[in-house]
């Protein structure tokens, strides 16, 4: 490692002097230098030589100005008006309040309600009081008449039907 | 579709429109029904038996499959009824008892004969028959 930082030229003046007479006294260490040293010499000729124009405290300075350009700025808020806020709170506030009033009145006419929109809604709910009475119904829908004839059986009129009708 | 469609706006007015809406059919349906109950006879004499029916009760009855060609009043009643409120009345020697349910629906009982359950909007009559065969009691909003 000592050789290589020495190639370098990395060690400081006393140690390179110190390897330096190493190498002249010691035929492996002077191969060994030797053999790096070619190495270090190809290395050079194939690698290629980049080199860059601007100073390197330029270049990253460049790069912190465009990441400052490129970062979102927040956006000041404009004023709020209390009609915006009122706008964006209370009416809906007050159309769901409204909905859900809407739906309970609804609910609570809806036996009422569905009578009225069933078109056979119209039609009479009749019931006769005694065992042997009978009830006629005609409806007349163009007029909106209405005719129920109660009739009942007796010793006279064993057939239960009103005597009024044709 | 736009998104304006949906505003809070819009959506707050249709909301309060349909409360209104449903605000005032509560209310109409849940007001007094003013009734009028007419005993009626009806006759194939031509001489009359007393003031004759008006004439849209008249239509009314005639287009019914009655065998009576003149109808006449023989007594009339107006009252109001609220909603839930019953009323007693003796037409023709039958007691009967008329009843608002509310969303103009009414239940009209003939004591030891029956009960009729019918809505009565102002365009519809109510026809029964009472005691004599040629009696009846007509049953409608009154005018």
């Amino acid at each position: 490692m000592k050789l290589q930082a020495f190639l370098d030229g990395e060690l400081p003046e006393r140690e390179a002097r110190e390897i330096l007479a190493w190498s002249q006294r010691d035929r492996e260490a002077a191969s060994l230098l030797a053999e790096l040293r070619n190495i270090r010499q190809a290395l050079a000729k194939s690698e290629p030589h980049l080199s860059h124009p601007e100073s390197r405290e330029f270049f990253w300075s460049k790069i912190e100005r465009e990441i400052q350009r490129l970062k979102p700025h927040p956006v000041a808020a404009p004023p709020r008006s209390g009609f915006a806020a009122l706008r964006r709170w209370l009416f809906p506030a007050v159309a769901v309040s409204a909905l859900v009033i809407a739906g309970v009145i609804a609910y609570f006419q809806a036996p009422t309600a569905a009578v009225q929109t069933v078109a056979d809604a119209d039609a009479p709910t009749v019931e006769t009081t005694l065992a042997n009475s009978d009830a006629t119904t005609y409806r007349d829908a163009s007029e909106g008449t209405t005719l129920v004839l109660f009739s009942y059986a007796t010793d006279d009129n064993p057939v239960k039907k009103p005597t009024a009708i044709n | 579709m736009s998104t304006s469609f949906f505003s809070a706006t819009r959506l707050a007015c249709a909301a309060l429109g349909l409360l209104l809406l449903a605000g005032v059919t509560a209310r109409a349906a849940d007001k007094d029904l003013k009734l009028e109950a007419q005993l009626v006879v009806g006759s194939n004499d031509p001489q009359p038996k007393g003031p004759p029916v008006s004439p849209p009760v008249e239509k009314k009855l005639k287009r019914l499959p009655l065998k009576w060609g003149s109808y006449y009043v023989v007594s009339s009643q107006q009252f109001s009824l609220a909603k839930e409120a019953s009323k007693p009345l003796v037409l023709g020697g039958s007691e009967m008892v008329v009843k608002n349910l509310g969303g103009e629906r009414v239940e009209l009982t003939l004591i030891n004969r029956g009960k009729i359950t019918q809505s009565l909007r102002k365009d519809q009559t109510l026809v029964t028959n009472v005691k004599d065969e040629n009696s009846f009691v007509v049953l409608r909003q009154a005018d």
